[in-house]
């Protein structure tokens, strides 16, 4: 499988490079390209200094934490792909994600076990998981305002996601049963990121157009006119809404 | 089975379900024509039928009927009533959200949004989409008196009419709403 998941990775990096699909998603090939480095210092690692060494578990814990900050830049670069051409709506999510993913990853960080053993698992799952979270929201956020996501960045962000999603799976699974499973750990790991993998290849299979320039707005004023208008006339209808409910019924 | 356990895999089968959810094509878009001619449907719509409506609820007319029918034709209307009053439900449903339909243009295509305004938005539809399904649930549980909705055809009235003023004002504005049209059509996706 680990054969397997280089393969993909070198197709994948290839395939970014022939279609000139680097050039748009420049975050994400670097991303690619750190995996294929990771892959090789880990087996010269092992090679030479073995699996259960020390220098190799310092080694595999510094190169998964620059894999983690440079799959965070990859969100970012889904995020403005996604949202950048809507000025007003993009700082509104860009400040939003932020904020959900600082408070998720403190979180993580607060109710895990502090345990000296289980720190990178630990800090991999916080980090994991506020990945996950700022996927979905970011999701949720194009829907929620009925925005077309080109299909490219939609398999991009739901591969990123789904590895997320079981890496925290994973790493509870072994905080929970440390060392009995970590072989099934492993096994789970390398499984959902070459699924991954494949979603990307068929995200990345045709060159994408570039995107186009920013959207032309509406001026500034007819949002400060019209929304606030429009939130009143909600708000009143609610209300009116609310006291039909409370209305004692009689009998039907 | 440990509480950081059970937390974190509860938690992720949340999130799969929400980008599901997500990802899933959204229901066939009602149109938003943004010109002042069609903006005056958003607001009409309701006025046009008001009269029937209220008379099909009126209490009166029932309560003359039952007096008067076999039990078989009053339980018939009672349950054309009450199948009257759960389309106009709706239909007022269906008011709000072409109302929170235009907000969401008009907020994708403006340079600023505030937060706020946003935030209430989002707050409100959530809210009346609950308080809708709730009088769903006693209309359809026969808990909930028909003779409300009448109160509800006068709120949907008031706020047709003040619908109606705000979209004169809109025409008025035939500069702004022009620009409001020709950006619209010029996106030409995601709002039909």
């Amino acid at each position: 499988m680990w054969a397997a998941n280089v393969a993909g990775e070198a197709a994948l990096a290839a395939l970014l490079v022939l279609r000139k699909n680097y050039r748009l998603y420049p975050a994400f090939f670097s991303y690619i390209l750190l995996v294929l480095a990771q892959n090789v210092v880990g087996f010269v690692t092992y090679r030479q200094w073995g699996y259960n060494s020390v220098i190799a578990w310092r080694i595999f814990s510094l190169t998964l934490g620059v894999l983690i900050c440079a799959r965070a830049l990859v969100v970012a670069e889904v995020c403005r792909h996604l949202l950048r051409r809507f000025r007003g709506i993009w700082a509104l999510a860009w400040r939003f994600l932020l904020v959900c993913a600082a408070f998720v990853l403190l979180y993580a960080l607060l109710v895990s076990r502090h345990d000296r053993t289980l720190v990178v698992s630990s800090a991999d799952r916080g980090l994991e998981f506020a990945i996950a979270v700022v996927i979905v929201a970011l999701l949720l956020f194009a829907r929620h305002y009925q925005m077309d996501a080109e299909p490219t960045d939609r398999w991009l962000a739901v591969g990123l996601c789904l590895y997320s999603c079981f890496s925290v799976i994973n790493d509870t699974i072994l905080e929970r049963w440390l060392y009995q499973a970590t072989a099934l750990w492993n096994d789970l790991a390398v499984l959902t990121y070459l699924a991954s993998l494949l979603l990307w290849i068929w995200a990345f299979r045709k060159a994408v157009p570039a995107a186009a320039s920013e959207q032309s707005l509406l001026p500034g004023s007819v949002y400060q006119t019209f929304v606030p208008e429009i939130n009143l006339r909600l708000r009143l209808l609610n209300k009116q809404l609310s006291q039909f409910w409370k209305v004692e019924a009689p009998e039907l | 089975m440990s509480f950081l356990f059970a937390l974190y895999i509860s938690l992720v089968v949340l999130l799969l379900l929400l980008l599901g959810w997500a990802l899933r094509a959204p229901r066939k878009r009602r149109g938003i024509s943004v010109g002042p001619a069609t903006l005056e449907e958003t607001g009409q719509c309701h006025v046009t039928y008001l009269p029937q409506i209220r008379q099909a609820l009126a209490p009166a007319d029932f309560e003359f009927l039952a007096s008067r029918a076999s039990p078989k034709l009053t339980s018939r209307v009672r349950k054309e009533r009450r199948r009257i009053a759960l389309t106009y439900l709706s239909a007022v449903q269906e008011d709000f959200q072409r109302l929170l339909r235009l907000a969401r243009v008009i907020a994708v295509l403006s340079p600023e949004v505030s937060t706020a305004q946003e935030f209430e938005r989002l707050r409100l539809g959530v809210q009346f989409t609950l308080r809708c399904q709730m009088i769903r649930i006693r209309l359809l549980c026969g808990i909930a008196a028909l003779s409300q909705l009448s109160g509800l055809s006068q709120m949907v009235s008031a706020f047709a009419v003040r619908m109606e003023t705000a979209i004169t004002e809109l025409g008025e504005r035939a500069a702004l709403a022009t620009e409001l049209t020709s950006s619209l059509e010029r996106r030409g996706v995601g709002l039909s």
